[in-house]
């Protein structure tokens, strides 16, 4: 039991960590600084409860908004540089980040042994939950409240104007700045807000489970926060937490049988991913023809069309996949 | 006796950014033709390097033919990493090649990690020895790289600068639709460029690996990473600003570690970054600032 | 009401606006003609803030704004179409609409959350009215990008009029329509200025210029040669020479 609710602890932060570089993407800059944010957030809460004795909530908020601010101070020089640049110069900020906490030392003694970052060794003994009496379940919990929230939130702002902004900031510049967007506003608000929730997961991170070091928030944690919403696709929330059941729940947890030989899957199932559908797995057409299967779902009415949708939904899946053969198949004949 | 010191630290870093400059060279080359980064090449190129420790054992060839089996071997996963990741993705989703060459980079490191079963390999130096100038010391096995690396970029410039195959990825890179309405096939000089640069790869791969002694899937990290910042430091699709880079970062590694530890060395090559995108967002001789 | 002053853009060693003074009135329809290469696309560019000038000023009712970003003259009136459509093809007609700052300074003086999240008072009316003028009100919620080209060009036309300028730079509205399209686009613009909105066209189709503008501004290799009514301009040696040359000859 304790092995799913783990489980289902990592897709919850994985989620969170996905939707802080899904705000971002939208407005088409590619951030690879957002394992960055997440170890400040995971290192700054994590003393304020182990340090100060804070309490939780205002010690995660705090995590959130100091990474957000740090955040906000990259992007002002980052966002001098667009598209591949701002990839260069993100990934070298996270690796920065990582190697500051690499060399971080702040310990203090408390009842008898040192607490605290200590460098390479990584910040140990971040007891918040077992020290309140918190079980494993209500942990769990407490960060599904959280994703809850933010997908929530997001999910009504990309409803709302700022939806359409950050969409049209992505889509093209020029005609954004032409219809009197600050895009310098704009974007650096986006990577404010992708910082806070990145920083977060981190301190959810940090708290379920107890240790972190630098190693956690290295490239490749990177490298998934920008996977999932972008396997997902952008057209809504929902594609990042499907890229992260996928992705962590099938590929990492659910090949565990295959050994070593899942990793090696992994990649190969995201080059194959993309060549298959380079849009995402959930990209705008399948969300609608989806969204318009759940309508007649659940309208009486259309109780049989309903049936005859998802057998359409079959058909389209081998369709695509014989274009696939005929595609690979004209490519090599020719 | 300090400054001796630094100055032996800048020289040691100046010949060991030879490598640098031509994994910056592998990324700049990509850009300049196609204006995508792979996030491959720093893993196919040492991918590359083991392929041709492997090739080198099998053939039972003397230890300097590695260079050679490495330049092999890299340019056909380079031609690999075109064809998986890019040939069939549409031009149109410019996040789908980024994301396909991370899963590629992610894919090759473990196979590598897979087949050494984690541990790192021993790489054949080439030349050992020190050649002492008063009380100056230059390392052989790197004044040994510096000049294969120079003689590797020396080829490349030759190619690029003075033949048809050149004249053509230049035209690709400068105007994609006119160079196809002239007759270039496209998929051909993209998949050209692919092979060359991964060559390139597989060579400071192996230089690399025969410098450090030897080859681990632990430099693939770091090795992108300084791959990349090279490429922005110099200026993207400008090769003179990637091998020039590659120098600098080098020499400014070495003396970042001199002054202040092997553990704090990145972070500072990572502020120089962050200098150069302030100051000079378009890189030492990037002709555009920052856009693409 | 606009007024450029000597303003000058070279790339390199080209120039492509040299030394262009003009002056266009408040309420008046200024046409901008001249050859292709001439300079009227930097000029529009120029002027929307997209580059900016070597030398010379841009004046805006007495403010000199030559320095200043593009949102920030699109805050003081300034809007525009673009040669070829740029819309945000993802998003839906009426979001596309959405995206548009206004220009209102007592809207811009609401708080941050409606502004920017729920809208203001009077924006979904603000935005009814662009809607309705496009004509495409039946599609408020299609995506642009499935839209008929000259659709799209209705909507893009629509999101500039959203922002509520005073002053309207229209470049090459006319490309790729015919006649008739064309016709509709004339009883636009007119409408657009009945309205009190100050119209600067760019544009390749003479008969349109000739019927729909007050006074045309004639640029060549970058330099003015010529401003006046539209009779007037005909008749000018020196545009007949360079532009209308061939068709005289």
């Amino acid at each position: 039991m304790d092995f799913y609710l783990g489980l289902l602890q990592i897709i919850g932060v994985h989620t969170l960590l996905g939707l802080s570089a899904y705000v971002v993407l939208l407005t088409g800059q590619v951030s690879l600084a957002q394992a960055g944010f997440m170890a400040i957030g995971a290192y700054v809460s994590a003393m304020l409860t182990v340090l100060a004795k804070w309490a939780l909530v205002p010690a995660l908020l705090t995590g959130g908004a100091a990474a957000a601010a740090v955040a906000c101070l990259v992007g002002f020089p980052a966002l001098r540089v667009r598209g591949l640049m701002l990839v260069v110069a993100t990934l070298a900020f996270g690796e920065a980040v990582r190697l500051f906490f690499f060399n971080f030392d702040y310990q203090i003694a408390m009842g008898g042994i040192k607490v605290g970052p200590l460098g390479g060794e990584g910040f140990r003994q971040i007891r918040y939950f077992p020290e309140n009496g918190w079980t494993t379940f209500q942990v769990m919990v407490f960060i599904w409240l959280t994703v809850g929230v933010v997908m929530t939130a997001l999910w009504w702002m990309d409803r709302s104007r700022v939806g359409a902004v950050l969409r049209a900031v992505g889509e093209d510049e020029v005609a954004a700045q032409s219809a009197g967007l600050n895009l310098t506003a704009v974007k650096v608000s986006a990577m404010t807000l992708g910082g806070f929730i990145a920083g977060v997961a981190g301190g959810l991170y940090a708290h379920y489970t107890t240790h972190i070091e630098q190693g956690n928030f290295n490239v490749l944690v990177a490298t998934f926060a920008i996977a999932y919403p972008i396997l997902g696709g952008l057209s809504n929330v929902f594609g990042t937490l499907a890229a992260v059941v996928f992705i962590q729940g099938f590929l990492i947890e659910g090949l565990r049988f295959l050994g070593d030989w899942r990793n090696l899957l992994f990649g190969a199932l995201i080059v194959l991913a993309m060549n298959v559908r380079p849009g995402g797995l959930l990209d705008a057409q399948t969300m609608s023809k989806g969204l318009s299967a759940l309508r007649r779902l659940l309208d009486p009415a259309y109780g049989s069309a309903a049936a005859r949708q998802a057998i359409d939904g079959l058909k389209d899946a081998g369709a695509m996949f014989r274009r696939l053969i005929a595609k690979w198949k004209g490519a090599f004949g020719a | 006796m300090l400054f001796i010191d630094l100055l032996q630290s800048i020289a040691d870093g100046l010949l060991f950014g030879a490598t640098y400059s031509l994994i910056g060279i592998g990324f700049t080359l990509v850009f300049g033709v196609m204006h995508k980064i792979n996030m491959a090449y720093a893993a196919a190129s040492v991918a590359g390097a083991y392929a041709g420790l492997t090739l080198l054992k099998l053939a039972g060839l003397p230890p300097l033919l590695v260079i050679i089996m490495a330049c092999l071997a890299g340019a056909v996963f380079g031609l690999l990493t075109y064809v998986l990741c890019f040939w069939l993705i549409p031009l149109s989703h410019p996040l789908a090649t980024l994301m396909s060459t991370v899963g590629m980079l992610l894919l090759i490191d473990e196979i590598v990690v897979h087949l050494t079963a984690g541990m790192p390999v021993n790489y054949p130096t080439v030349m050992g020895g020190m050649v002492s100038l008063g009380s100056f010391l230059l390392r052989g096995d790197l004044m040994f790289i510096f000049t294969i690396a120079v003689l590797a970029m020396a080829a490349l410039m030759y190619l690029i600068y003075r033949t048809r195959l050149g004249l053509a990825t230049r035209a690709v890179s400068q105007q994609p639709v006119a160079a196809q309405l002239c007759g270039m096939r496209l998929g051909q000089v993209n998949a050209l460029t692919f092979t060359i640069s991964g060559a390139l790869g597989g060579i400071a791969g192996s230089l690399i690996g025969s410098a450090v002694g030897l080859l681990s899937p632990l430099l693939i990290a770091p090795l992108t990473v300084k791959g990349l910042i090279v490429t922005v430091i110099g200026g993207l699709g400008s090769i003179p600003g990637a091998i020039i880079a590659g120098l600098l970062v080098g020499a400014a590694e070495n003396v970042f570690q001199f002054v202040r530890g092997v553990t704090e060395r990145d972070i500072y090559v990572m502020l120089l970054l962050f200098v150069f995108l302030v100051f000079r967002p378009g890189g030492i001789l990037g002709a555009d600032p920052g856009r693409n | 009401m606009l007024e450029l002053r000597q303003l000058c853009k070279h790339f390199g060693g080209v120039r492509a606006v040299d030394q262009v003074s003009l002056r266009v009135a408040k309420g008046e329809i200024f046409g901008l003609i001249g050859p292709n290469g001439s300079g009227k696309s930097t000029t529009v560019n120029l002027i929307a803030g997209l580059l900016l000038p070597t030398s010379g000023r841009i004046v805006l009712d007495g403010e000199d704004i030559s320095s200043l970003a593009t949102h920030q003259r699109v805050a003081r009136g300034i809007a525009r179409t673009f040669q070829n459509i740029r819309l945000f093809g993802q998003l839906t007609v009426w979001q596309n609409l959405w995206v548009a700052e206004n220009r209102d300074r007592q809207q811009r003086a609401q708080p941050v959350m409606p502004r920017w999240f729920w809208g203001c008072e009077g924006d979904r009316e603000r935005l009814g009215i662009a809607l309705e003028f496009s004509g495409l009100a039946h599609k408020r919620d299609d995506l642009a990008a499935n839209l008929s080209f000259g659709e799209q060009r209705r909507l893009e036309l629509a999101r500039a009029l959203a922002s509520q300028p005073k002053l309207l730079l229209l470049d090459e509205p006319a490309a790729g329509m015919n006649a008739q399209e064309i016709e509709e686009l004339d009883a636009r613009i007119r409408r657009i200025r009945d309205a009190g909105v100050t119209v600067l066209l760019i544009e390749h189709h003479m008969e349109l210029v000739m019927a729909v503008t007050d006074r045309i501004g004639v640029l060549n290799f970058g330099q003015k040669i010529a401003e006046g009514s539209p009779a007037m301009v005909q008749n000018d040696a020196k545009v007949r020479e360079a532009y209308l040359g061939t068709a005289a000859a």
